[in-house]
């Protein structure tokens, strides 16, 4: 794939010498992309590569880079900070231009008496909050934690995080886009399309949100979003963070008005109802099930080991040999992790009674060692921030989400016990990480105010490992059929596999799911919006014969 | 090690990005949340931690060949260790800055040595400095001050003064201040004057590997001869250098930063400050003195797979990660100088933003040490001190020069001037 000198140099001519490559070098690097090689021929840790890669600084910029594409049949792909091998190129036989948009990273404004920001796409979870907690204000991080950028939760993909419980989902939470269209058209939804500022997502103005990004979102393949407002929420704590602690033990003390626990229960019966009796009492600020990603056999060891920063890997054999460790892996078997933030001590009093009588009401417990202060801290700092969702990686390198169909607790509690039994059977050869059945990870609530849930499967695997990426790749492929044939609907890993699917593989899928005409619905959607097919097919849909 | 030894470090990296921030706990803003100045002033991925394991794995595989942009990327990047702390954060199998090291000495053996690099080097091979001064002028910054030679004299303590402290007029007076301190303090020392001979520390960081064993070698014998049992040095580049390379080729000699020493005699009572230094400063970490100046800890093993695919190392590797950096000592200093008051930047000890100065990018890249100086000394200006401190005469030069471009009052000092502002009357 070669870029033509006439593009080159239209494209040149916009941003500057500085800002475009197609410099091998440079391909290279937007082509690695995580989990490239469960799909790639020959686990190849490379998606395509694109034609060259071009840093605009405004939304004038992408948009006269999108005419250019349009002009050249190039396909447009826009990265922020770019997690997923999906944000690359998707195709080998696509010219793709992919556009980084970390130059555009300025946080335009925080309007602290409406409680929304506006934000560029490369401003980051982490530097938006720092912003406003100094306002008494905060934001919902999404699950993949501080270094991920609003514009793209909130406009392109998913949106949910530990805090959407009590802070709503990004695809509630943001106010307004600021939309390049394919066809190079700036679209500025809800209130902003006429004029009336960043308030309202649905109007007066275009009430296209649900053509932007619905659900899941279009993850780049259909146009590039180059501002957003999104909603702010309350926060009661203090107005910066004086975080202790030595790296990467970092601790986040206290706060008075806050309670940091971590809970269990005897049961996964018992897990749902908990669920079900902390959203009808409305407590909680922060409400996740964070530790178990590193699975339920090993994970607790992991997390003394991390908040001892004298401590490595090394020390997991001794240590899940201990007793006292062991009694604690039992303990924390099915567990999870919740803040509480009172509006006053007389409100965190009242949600800590609450607590424990949801606790006794369903045979739960506190789990003291993960509740004594260095814990308490460390989980404080952990989920307040999201700062080290890198761990995600601690393993070996290489994790995969599987399951995380989004339902009730009494839904999702149906497909964990299959989701357990599968991992131990797909890690027993020894290619995957053997860390439990159970390292199901998810929000408390996938929506505000709670009500839907979701686990995710962390499977590890070494990507330098051949033989383990393999192992992985068909971790996927059972979890496809485990679901299917208990009656549940595929999980996350479909759409990772998908990637490395050819097109009619792809419409295969579409056209026998439950609701293809939603497919057909977006095909005429993308026909008004991108008329020269230069979006990828994560926006996905069908073709009219099928 | 070769480049080939950290192919999975390549593999296992996710592209996650957290290279080129500071810790995400600690961010308290927007302005001061950058953690690599490479990636930040070079955009592209590639000038990140993250981006240059890519280019080392396509170099690897021959997907790609080594043009003028690799080069560029590779060695546009002062090594500061900021991406190393933020990727350990989460990582126990990663050592992305000892990787990048290994690109380096990967392109300049293969011939792709930056030019401005190679004449630097011609100096260093002829005249034993980076500065391209001469050789015999190394220890005039002494003359007079009738300190014991150690090229003919015997002592169990060195002061090793370094290149640019050497050959810095407007820095050297730190070098005199050091050992005026260590005169008031007891301290029986010498130094090697005109035969001290370059750490050997810039050249290894830009690639010349050999060069480094040369210059280490050579100064390990001069101080054997000499009786040398600790070498004492006011730079934070020698510093990390003497702790952190030599150890690999056989030295044992102790190692000491002039902070740390001047912290140890302060707590025996061995220096009194009679003066009182009234001025409102803030601490500037050198890179190699704090996240990259951990204590060296012996380590040849291999990997080792638990639980199925867990990686350990056998036997347990040390962690270098900036937990261990030397944070605490010029802080104590300073805050043990009557009047002086302390405010602390937004990112400091493993947080710390860098100079500009390192990894050859003083030598090679000047709009970039001087943006990135400008960028520290903006965050020092926000803290409404009159002065930015630091242990390292490479810092303290490139702000110094990065200031000549800027419209700042701010002042430069070493912790080293404040300690004699305060135990002595008069000035240099």
């Amino acid at each position: 794939m070669t870029l033509l000198k006439s593009a080159y140099q239209d494209l040149e001519d916009i941003v500057g010498p500085d800002y475009i490559s197609d410099d091998p070098s440079i391909q290279d690097s937007y082509a690695f992309q995580w989990l490239a090689e469960l799909v790639r021929p020959e686990q190849s840790h490379y998606m395509p590569r694109p034609v060259a890669v071009i840093m605009p600084a405004s939304t004038e910029e992408v948009q006269a880079i999108t005419m250019v594409c349009n002009k050249y049949h190039m396909k447009i792909k826009p990265i922020s900070t770019g997690w997923y091998h999906w944000a690359g190129p998707i195709k080998d036989e696509d010219d793709t231009l992919q556009v980084d948009l970390r130059r555009m990273n300025r946080i335009l404004e925080i309007d602290e008496k409406n409680m929304f920001a506006i934000v560029e796409p490369y401003v980051i979870c982490a530097q938006l909050q720092a912003e406003v907690m100094k306002r008494g204000l905060n934001i919902n991080i999404i699950g993949a934690g501080a270094s991920t950028s609003i514009v793209a939760s909130a406009c392109a993909y998913a949106g949910m995080g530990p805090s959407t419980y009590w802070m709503g989902h990004n695809s509630d939470n943001v106010l307004g886009m600021e939309w390049v269209t394919p066809s190079g058209e700036i679209i500025r939804t809800g209130s902003l399309g006429s004029g009336d500022g960043w308030f309202c997502s649905e109007g007066p103005g275009p009430s296209i949100r649900g053509i932007c990004r619905g659900f899941l979102g279009s993850r780049g393949g259909l146009g590039v979003y180059t501002k957003c407002a999104i909603k702010l929420s309350h926060w009661p704590g203090p107005k910066e963070f004086n975080v202790r602690g030595t790296l990467p033990a970092y601790r986040l003390p206290i706060h008075e008005n806050f309670r940091v626990y971590t809970l269990a229960v005897p049961s996964w019966d018992a897990w749902a109802d908990i669920y079900y009796k902390i959203y009808d009492n409305e407590i909680g600020y922060i409400f996740h099930r964070q530790f178990t990603l590193a699975g339920a056999d090993l994970g607790p060891a992991l997390w003394l080991i991390l908040n001892d920063h004298t401590k490595t890997l090394n020390d997991i054999e001794e240590m899940v040999k201990r007793s006292d460790i062991k009694e604690l892996t039992e303990e924390l078997r099915i567990s999870f992790q919740i803040i509480l933030a009172g509006r006053s001590l007389r409100d965190i009093e009242l949600q800590d009674k609450i607590l424990d009588q949801v606790l006794a009401e369903t045979g739960g417990w506190k789990v003291k060692r993960f509740c004594e202060d260095d814990m308490a801290e460390f989980t404080n700092v952990y989920l307040q921030r999201l700062g080290h969702k890198h761990l995600n990686f601690v393993w070996v390198g290489g994790y995969l989400g599987s399951w995380m169909q989004p339902g009730t607790p009494d839904f999702v509690k149906k497909y964990v016990p299959i989701a357990i039994k599968g991992l131990y059977r797909d890690a027993a050869g020894g290619l995957l990480v053997q860390c439990g059945g159970d390292a199901l990870m998810g929000c408390g609530s996938t929506v505000a105010g709670g009500g839907w849930s979701g686990l995710e499967q962390f499977v590890s695997y070494d990507p330098a490992d051949r033989e383990s990426i393999k192992a992985g790749t068909k971790h996927m492929e059972d979890a496809i059929t485990d679901a299917i044939s208990n009656g549940i609907p595929p999980g996350k890993e479909a759409i990772y596999l998908s990637l490395g699917y050819k097109d009619e593989k792809i419409w295969d899928t579409l056209a026998n799911s439950q609701q293809p005409i939603i497919f057909h619905f977006q095909r005429k959607i993308k026909e008004a919006f991108d008329p020269n097919d230069i979006g990828d097919r994560n926006y996905p849909t069908l073709p009219e014969d099928y | 090690m070769t480049l080939l030894n950290y192919r999975a470090d390549a593999l296992r990296c996710t592209r996650c990005s957290y290279c080129k921030w500071i810790p995400f706990d600690l961010m308290k803003s927007w302005r001061f949340s950058k953690g690599c100045p490479s990636v930040d002033y070079n955009h592209f991925h590639s000038y990140s931690a993250g981006g240059r394991l890519v280019t080392a794995l396509s170099l690897l595989d021959n997907r790609i060949e080594v043009t003028d942009r690799v080069i560029d990327s590779v060695f546009k990047c002062q090594l500061c260790g900021s991406c190393d702390v933020t990727c350990k954060m989460c990582r126990f199998d990663m050592e992305p800055l000892s990787a990048l090291r290994e690109l380096r000495f990967k392109l300049v053996e293969e011939g792709h040595a930056v030019p401005k690099h190679k004449s630097v080097m011609e100096g260093f091979r002829t005249q034993n400095n980076m500065l391209n001064k001469v050789k015999t002028k190394r220890g005039d910054w002494a003359d007079g001050l009738n300190l014991r030679d150690l090229s003919k004299d015997k002592a169990e303590i060195v002061f090793h003064a370094g290149c640019r402290y050497s050959y810095d007029n407007d820095l050297n007076h730190v070098a005199k201040a050091s050992v005026s301190i260590l005169q008031e303090a007891g301290v029986d020392f010498g130094i090697l004057g005109k035969e001290e001979n370059c750490c050997g520390g810039r050249a290894f960081n830009i690639g010349y590997k050999k060069d480094f064993v040369t210059a280490a070698t050579k100064n390990i014998k001069d101080w054997t001869n000499a009786g040398v049992k600790t070498v004492v040095t006011p730079c934070a580049d020698c510093y990390y250098t003497f702790k952190r390379l030599y150890p690999e080729i056989g030295s044992e000699i102790k190692v000491l930063h002039m902070v740390e020493f001047i912290d140890q005699l302060i707590k025996q009572g061995k220096l009194e400050f009679k003066n009182s230094v009234p001025m409102r400063v803030t601490y500037h970490d050198p890179c190699y003195l704090g996240r990259q100046g951990e204590p060296y800890i012996p380590w040849k093993g291999k990997e080792k797979k638990i639980f199925g695919q867990v990686v350990i190392y056998e036997p347990r590797k040390p962690r270098y990660n900036g937990a261990n950096g030397i944070y605490e000592p010029p802080r104590n200093i300073l805050r043990a100088i009557p009047g002086l008051e302390l405010v602390e930047m937004e990112r400091i000890k493993e947080a710390a933003w860098c100079c500009g100065a390192g990894g050859g990018v003083k030598e090679a890249y000047p709009d970039f040490f001087t943006w990135t100086a400008n960028e520290r000394i903006e965050e020092a200006s926000s803290t409404g001190a009159e002065a930015i401190i630091s242990a390292c005469p490479w810092c303290e030069r490139n702000f110094i020069d990065a200031m000549k471009e800027g419209d700042t009052n701010m002042k430069v000092f070493d912790v080293i001037e404040l300690v004699y502002k305060a135990i002595r009357k008069e000035d240099f």
